[in-house]
């Protein structure tokens, strides 16, 4: 169970984050969550689909890790194998908390880091501390808040971005067959992709309005990272021994 | 001068149908409408001009609050998303009806859900479920959804897209808002013209067709086709061109109903997704659940119980519901029903729909569906000229008596196989005389061999064979055992029985209740894929 506290220094002077990644730090997952403004990083290595929040049926881009719930192909006994990690998961163990604070006599929501105290990867002994030793932040904290604060706008920015994508019926759902090198047959539904065909028939003002708001490059860094599940059926093939 | 006659006749017969007017509002009205609008691009200048005349001063009643799952596909045509409407109509989830006290007045019940038994198009599993009629419902062993019934469950989850579903379903709405709801999308989105104003007068032509409506404020108006959806009035295929009403009240004894608003115990209570129908003395209790109040009904023989008796078992109903007071104070509204049809439903240029071309008792919701069924008819079928017209009202007609018929059997034979006997009402239904030969004939034949394909006499029946099993079965009617065939289907029945084990239990930990769902939808919204 999660247990979501604000952080303090006070109460979490001597806390520590282990960095490494691993299966029992909860790193195997599948697929994670992302959004446009950090497209050009993640479609450098993971597939990027769209996939329906099971709880609000709203959609969301995901980087895919794998082909099936706790495979993260990316992850082998030396670690996370390669160079970027999208934020949603680097982020971990830390998230925002909102708060309502009173300022001027006006209620204002307040976005504060907050940490769950059951996160594996929360430590008492090892990994990276979180507070100087006579106060402050250590450079590891400030990073964390840093990539929160990124995400929280890059979300914001999301919502915009799905509206659009499915207001000009930009997505559509696909079905992955793959034939691995043992000749067995998998089938992987339920995410969905850019629905080219209507790409190419968006009117010039449209096309104008997705590039102004930057999402026309998002789209093209989608459809190009389909290419990387290349990659990642051949790290599975390779993980069979095949 | 022979000659010149013909010519201007075939020129006239010939002239394409361009204008179509509608009288009357309400559900029937602005289906109607919104159906033949969608189909026929009435917002382009090449398209068919539709017009809606409606008086102001003439109340809508509400007509049934259920639909069947043609609903979906009707507003998905029409270009409605599936949000909106829920959230304006206060609509919710149907999957079906569930009859209680039917077959005797402590009987538990039974569901007629809207799915189709399990493989129905290959296998008739009504036999190889008899042996077990004993143990387990013939829904509940056939089907998944009589299972979502009973716990209370939406027939589709948060990321299901508008109008798709883990098991069919239909709604339950508020008949006035979603009247409203349609004037505005068929004005709005798809160029319907709007006149309020009252019809004082009806103009023939040379050849008896409607030429023109006279209205009080906006002079004559007239068109090629006219539509009549005036209600019980039925103002052009009764009262102008008096075609005959057929009375069906010596089959389906039911004429008046007390209609009354029942509000849930709060906020969160469930609705129910199944209408419940709940057998009385002299009828029978309609119990409709929408996200902000239930709508509760009794309709009855005034031949066979007093509208102050019929009022204290609607009373009786309520109470447990809302407490003794509140019952007592509740407002009951007085419907007079009168069964039957009009004898045709299109005459010259003149089409009937909606309670102008007949009105049955609303035990299987069949009021909606029809309104749908003769819109599309007449949309699909929309005669380009005067000519082809009499070839296309002669084929409705044929069609929608028939229609009738079906329907007037399949409600007959809810109440034929009650074994009650508390009443004359349950007595008299038994009575053979009161029984469509029609019926009596398929009830012979079903003691030998179970409804199934070849029960479905016409495409696109009313009520399909599968919906006479569940009934029938429902109602404990026993089916001979067909003796051994050279290809036995049994082991082909014993698995789709499992697997529709599988799937209920699958269904059941993955669906929201209906509440939970109807919730979302208002903060979130289905996603439109």
């Amino acid at each position: 169970m999660a247990n979501h506290v604000l952080l303090n220094s006070t109460d979490h002077q001597n806390l520590k984050v282990i960095t490494e990644r691993e299966e029992k730090y909860g790193d195997n997952v599948w697929f994670t969550l992302t959004f446009p403004t950090e497209f050009r990083s993640v479609q450098a290595y993971y597939p990027i689909f769209f996939n329906k929040d099971s709880s609000t049926g709203q959609f969301y881009a995901v980087a895919l890790f794998g082909f099936q719930e706790n495979e993260n192909l990316f992850l082998s006994k030396d670690g996370w194998q390669t160079p970027y990690i999208p934020l949603s998961v680097a982020r971990q163990p830390f998230l925002i908390g909102v708060q309502k604070v009173v300022e001027d006599g006006e209620e204002k929501e307040q976005r504060m880091l907050h940490i769950d105290l059951e996160h594996p990867r929360v430590s008492q002994d090892k990994g990276e501390a979180l507070f100087l030793e006579f106060g402050g932040n250590t450079p590891y904290l400030d990073n964390a808040a840093d990539i929160l604060e990124t995400m929280h706008h890059g979300l914001i920015d999301s919502k915009l971005f799905m509206e659009l994508l499915i207001e000009h019926e930009l997505l559509e759902p696909f079905s992955l067959d793959m034939t691995l090198n043992d000749k067995s047959q998998n089938q992987m539904v339920g995410f969905y992709t850019i629905n080219e065909d209507k790409l190419k028939t968006l009117t010039p003002d449209t096309l104008a309005k997705l590039h102004q708001l930057g999402y026309l490059q998002a789209i093209y860094m989608a459809i190009a990272s389909q290419s990387n599940v290349r990659a990642l059926m051949n790290k599975k093939n390779e993980q069979l021994g095949l | 001068m022979f000659f010149v006659n013909i010519l201007i006749l075939s020129k006239f017969m010939n002239k394409p149908l361009k204008k179509i007017v509608i009288v009357g509002g309400g559900s029937a009205g602005w289906l109607t409408a919104g159906i033949i609008a969608a189909e026929h691009a009435s917002a382009q200048d090449s398209g068919i001009e539709i017009t809606l005349v409606e008086s102001a001063d003439v109340a809508t009643m509400g007509v049934g609050e259920g639909t069947w799952p043609s609903m979906r596909t009707t507003l998905k045509k029409m270009g409605i998303s599936e949000t909106e409407f829920l959230i304006e109509c206060d609509a919710s989830f149907k999957q079906g009806s569930k009859f209680t006290h039917w077959i005797t007045n402590t009987h538990e019940g039974y569901y007629h859900p809207f799915t189709l038994p399990h493989g129905f198009n290959d296998i008739n599993l009504s036999s190889y479920w008899q042996p077990f009629r004993d143990k387990i419902s013939f829904a509940d062993a056939v089907c998944q959804q009589s299972h979502l019934g009973a716990h209370g469950l939406a027939p589709k989850q948060i990321t299901s897209a508008e109008y798709s579903f883990a098991a069919n379903y239909g709604y339950h709405l508020d008949s006035v808002k979603f009247g409203r709801f349609l004037r505005k999308h068929c004005t709005e989105k798809l160029h319907v013209k709007h006149i309020v104003d009252h019809v004082s007068k009806i103009n023939s032509a040379k050849n008896e067709d409607i030429a023109s409506i006279t209205t009080t404020k906006h002079g004559d108006i007239s068109a090629d086709l006219f539509i009549d959806c005036t209600g019980s009035a039925s103002i052009l295929l009764a009262k102008h061109y008096k075609i005959p009403f057929i009375s069906k009240k010596h089959i389906l004894f039911n004429d008046s109903a007390l209609a009354v608003h029942v509000p849930h115990e709060n906020e969160d209570s469930p609705i129910a997704s199944f209408t419940s129908s709940t057998a009385q003395t002299a009828g029978w209790i309609w119990d409709i659940g929408l996200p902000s109040r239930r709508g509760v009904g009794y309709t009855y023989s005034s031949a066979h119980i007093s509208d102050t008796k019929a009022e204290e078992e609607l009373i009786e109903y309520i109470t447990p519901l809302i407490g003794k007071k509140s019952a007592n104070a509740a407002m009951m509204r007085k419907i007079a029903l009168n069964p039957g049809h009009r004898e045709k439903f299109w005459h010259k240029n003149c089409v009937a729909v909606g309670m102008s071309a007949g009105f049955i008792e609303p035990l299987e919701a069949s009021a909606l569906v029809l309104i749908e069924l003769s819109a599309k008819m007449i949309s699909e079928q929309l005669p380009v000229n005067r000519q082809a017209m009499d070839i296309v009202a002669k084929r409705f007609n044929s069609k929608f008596l028939h229609r009738w018929d079906n329907i007037i059997d399949f409600l007959k034979l809810h109440y034929v196989l009650s074994k009650r006997t508390d009443s004359d009402y349950w007595g008299d239904n038994k009575n053979a005389m009161h029984i469509p030969e029609s019926l009596r004939e398929q009830l012979a034949l079903w003691q030998y061999q179970a409804p199934y394909k070849y029960d479905a006499i016409h495409t696109e029946e009313m009520f399909p064979p599968a919906s006479f099993q569940f009934v029938l079965y429902g109602m404990g009617f026993v089916t001979q055992a067909p003796h051994k065939k050279r290809t036995d289907q049994s082991a082909k029945a014993e698995a789709l029985f499992n697997e529709n084990v599988q799937r209920t239990k699958q269904l059941l930990s993955a669906l929201p209740t209906n509440r939970e769902l109807i919730n979302k939808i208002k903060k979130y919204g289905l996603p439109k894929i």
